[in-house]
């Protein structure tokens, strides 16, 4: 076994022994190495001094009054934190049973869902006002009738080959 | 508060966490029914702790109001953080995990001088309860008086991290792996400020033995 006053790593089993906490093969070997160390022994001593001068030291009793004043300060907070609705707020927010993930998918997918139905919904809008559009564009057949027959009275008639004149 | 009893969780949820804590301790079962709305299993946590987190925090601010005043806020924190608990460590890491960090600030916010109570008054309750339990005589309980001042002078001369180490590794047995959670830091760096912390004491001490 290392010595514990060699080292500082080994410095715990000291500590360990006098606060009683090794188990019974541990506590048997650093006996034997106690027996044989004086250096350990020395300390082993000093630090029995200390602990039980550290055992003399009772604190005060706790105040009978301590819970009341603990529960008078619970209840100023929680009146304090405002009406039921924001109790229930904070319900849905901070949950105090964590819920399984896909739970938290749940407004996502909603708000999904009331988009798609206000895109569904304004569409048809958009293809009535595309139609006016269409009816600018419509090409009057008659007028371009008439235009190309102006255009041939217009144009030079096309000269006969000689032998026809 | 409502005094009800104790009942298994129904909740499939709660039911799980309580499977996960079963091997880590009795108390975070009692955490995971207060986060539900159980508050008497909040009575009992408080019941069970009240007195080791008062008489850690009065060993390490020594003045009697200053360490109530800071219990109650270590379980005012408990109580609001019911809804967020997770039973990841032990409750009692949690519990004094609170109670170092408050402790701490209140010694490093040098409020140690405002709210100081005279020494006199602890020892003569020392001294009272000494006398009420076993019946020193009066060289007894002076002899009482000079080693319990002592013990304090030598507690409140240690680094503030070193003195909260002692006294959960002495008074609340905490291993160190619960200890080095509620101080932010390694397992062995614990270990080496007990090492300091004790070696101070035996110099401070050492000759208060018999």
């Amino acid at each position: 076994m290392n010595c514990p006053t060699k080292r500082n790593e080994d410095a715990e089993i000291l500590l360990d022994y006098c606060a009683q906490a090794l188990s019974p093969e541990q506590t048997a070997e650093f006996e034997i190495h106690l027996a044989q160390c004086a250096d350990c022994s020395r300390l082993v001593e000093a630090q029995k001094e200390v602990w039980s001068a550290l055992e003399a030291w009772t604190p005060a009793p706790v105040s009978t009054n301590f819970d009341a004043r603990l529960y008078a300060r619970i209840a100023a907070e929680e009146a304090q934190a405002g009406p039921a609705w924001q109790l229930w707020l904070r319900r849905i927010f901070h949950p105090p049973v964590p819920y399984p993930l896909w739970k938290s998918a749940v407004p996502l997918v909603a708000a999904c869902a009331v988009l798609a139905a206000g895109l569904a919904v304004r569409m048809p809008d958009a293809t009535t006002a595309a139609q006016p559009q269409l009816h600018a564009d419509k090409v009057d057949i008659e007028q371009v009738e008439q235009t190309l027959e102006d255009f041939d009275i217009l144009t030079p008639a096309v000269q006969s080959p000689a032998g026809s004149m | 508060m409502a005094l009800i009893p104790a009942q298994p969780s129904t909740n499939p949820g709660v039911k799980k966490d309580m499977e996960a804590v079963a091997a880590l301790d009795r108390d975070a079962e009692l955490m995971l029914r207060v986060r539900e709305g159980d508050d008497t299993s909040f009575a009992l946590l408080l019941e069970r702790h009240r007195g080791p987190v008062v008489h850690f925090l009065y060993r390490m601010v020594q003045n009697p109001s200053v360490s109530e005043e800071l219990a109650q806020e270590v379980f005012l924190r408990v109580y609001r953080s019911r809804a967020t608990y997770e039973p990841t460590a032990k409750f009692t890491t949690w519990l004094f995990r609170i109670a170092t960090h408050l402790a701490l600030n209140w010694v490093r916010d040098g409020k140690k001088e405002k709210g100081h109570e005279s020494l006199d008054e602890q020892v003569v309750e020392g001294v009272d309860r000494q006398v009420r339990d076993r019946q020193p005589t009066i060289e007894q309980a002076m002899l009482y008086e000079v080693k319990m001042t002592e013990v304090r002078q030598a507690i409140e001369a240690l680094p503030a991290k070193q003195r909260a180490a002692v006294l959960m590794h002495k008074y609340e047995e905490l291993e160190y792996a619960q200890i080095a959670r509620a101080l932010n830091c390694s397992e062995s760096a614990v270990k080496s400020l007990l090492f300091r912390a004790y070696e101070s004491l035996r110099s401070r001490l050492a000759h208060m033995a018999g």
